[in-house]
């Protein structure tokens, strides 16, 4: 009698079901924790109930730059010591850049500091941000249910997962690596220095205003969570259209090899990082 | 030292090039690196009017750059001057492109200098004598969304 009783496989599945009805990114078949499964016109389908947020979204740069001070970073007193030096050297017109070595931006600065655009992609069980920054990085946030693994290889971007609450995307990072920074512009910031981890609440706030509220939390470099928002506006002219970001590439110089190839040829650069001008 | 590499592919004979690249750790000398950093080094609240010849247009990550020959008064020397722009991708989105300036254009420029005095900038204005084009560079300007 194989099929005298319920399938526990198919009960599953209904309920399974049933949840995604209310939460369109959970997922909608049972898998095991090692596969994910292919996706099904179903899943393609719920991808409409998410709010739109297709487009190219710039960030507010002078509002990045106005929270410097409205949201100040709540630096314990041996990370403010240090920022204080930053702040001066910036001040004195001769900074330290954070990021000229071309290491990626990271969690959470990528998110802090960017001036440069960004767009999502929704597809089953994930959404994907494509920056253009950072020689054109990206974050995977898996909305599948999933957990962050117990033990995660630190990462510049980290391990990110993420469940919609209503038309908020609710996302949460760990597994950084400790060098990355927390930084409020190119040249102040520190290294989160150990266990960042951090919560987004990504969600409009009007129908062309995407805010990012964004809760970091770093206990060896700050007193207590520290509280924020990113705002980009949505663009939908082509001309807007994210391009090829490769930071290095200003590294280097057109050339030609002893063979007649176009080359780049490495330009040398200051110890700062900053621009070399052609003298005085 | 002026880098001939300034000077770029198409003002450049090919076996000048070839020289270039082969002896490249001697003639690169002084090309500007762009790696991305702060612009704290330059001076915001000062403001630089010259007018300059275009000698390359580079456009490139993370950050543009406009080489310029300064066109001096009578008795005084040319000076070569780099001016740093934000990355191609958000010039294009201000209306700009890799072919904005062209090697020779006559350009009146407004700068925000380099605060050590050396020859440099960021750049601010720039208009095209021979069509009285205005180019701008400043994205706080474009900070709202359905730009278009």
């Amino acid at each position: 009698m194989r099929h005298a009783a319920p399938d526990c496989s198919v009960i599953a599945a209904a309920m399974i079901a049933a949840l995604s009805l209310v939460w369109p990114s959970a997922p909608v078949r049972a898998a095991d924790a090692g596969s994910n499964p292919s996706p099904q016109a179903k899943d393609w389908a719920d991808l409409a109930k998410l709010p739109d947020w297709s487009g190219v979204w710039t960030p507010n740069v002078s509002d990045q730059d106005a929270r410097i001070k409205s949201d100040p970073v709540p630096w314990n007193t041996q990370a403010a010591a240090q920022i204080q030096r930053l702040v001066a050297a910036e001040k004195a017109g001769t900074p330290k850049g954070l990021f000229i070595n071309c290491l990626p931006e990271s969690m959470p600065s990528w998110m802090l500091i960017t001036h440069n655009a960004l767009e999502f992609l929704f597809t089953p069980g994930r959404v994907t941000l494509l920056g253009e920054s950072d020689g054109n990085r990206l974050r995977r946030i898996y909305t599948d249910g999933r957990a962050h693994p117990a033990d995660p290889d630190p990462t510049f971007h980290g391990h990110s997962i993420g469940h919609w609450e209503g038309d908020t995307l609710v996302v949460d990072t760990v597994g950084v690596l400790p060098q990355t920074y927390i930084a409020v512009d190119e040249a102040v910031g520190l290294p989160n220095n150990g266990d960042l981890h951090v919560i987004e609440r990504i969600h409009l706030a009007a129908p062309n205003v995407l805010h990012d509220d964004l809760e970091i939390i770093a206990p060896h470099v700050l007193t207590k969570p520290w509280h924020t928002t990113r705002i980009y506006f949505r663009q939908r002219s082509r001309k807007y259209d994210i391009v090829e970001g490769v930071c290095l590439q200003g590294s280097f110089s057109d050339g030609v090899d002893e063979a007649g190839n176009a080359v780049f040829v490495p330009a040398p650069q200051t110890e700062d990082g900053n621009l070399v001008p052609p003298g005085k | 030292m002026i880098s001939t590499t300034y000077e770029g592919a198409h003002v450049k004979s090919l076996p000048t090039l070839r020289l270039a690249a082969v002896l490249s750790g001697v003639l690169l000398a002084g090309v500007p690196a762009f790696a991305h950093h702060s612009f704290a080094m330059f001076d915001f609240a000062n403001t630089t009017k010259m007018p300059a010849t275009v000698k390359e247009f580079r456009w490139t990550n993370p950050h543009v750059t406009l080489l310029v020959v300064s066109m001096p008064k009578p008795g005084e020397p040319e000076e070569l001057w780099s001016l740093e722009l934000t990355s191609p991708g958000n010039l294009t989105r201000l209306g700009w492109s890799r072919k904005s300036f062209a090697t020779g254009d006559r350009v009146d420029l407004e700068f925000n200098p380099l605060r050590d005095g050396k020859h440099g900038g960021a750049f601010k204005k720039a208009t095209i004598v021979a069509t009285g084009q205005v180019l701008t560079s400043n994205l706080r300007e474009a900070e709202r969304p359905d730009l278009k």
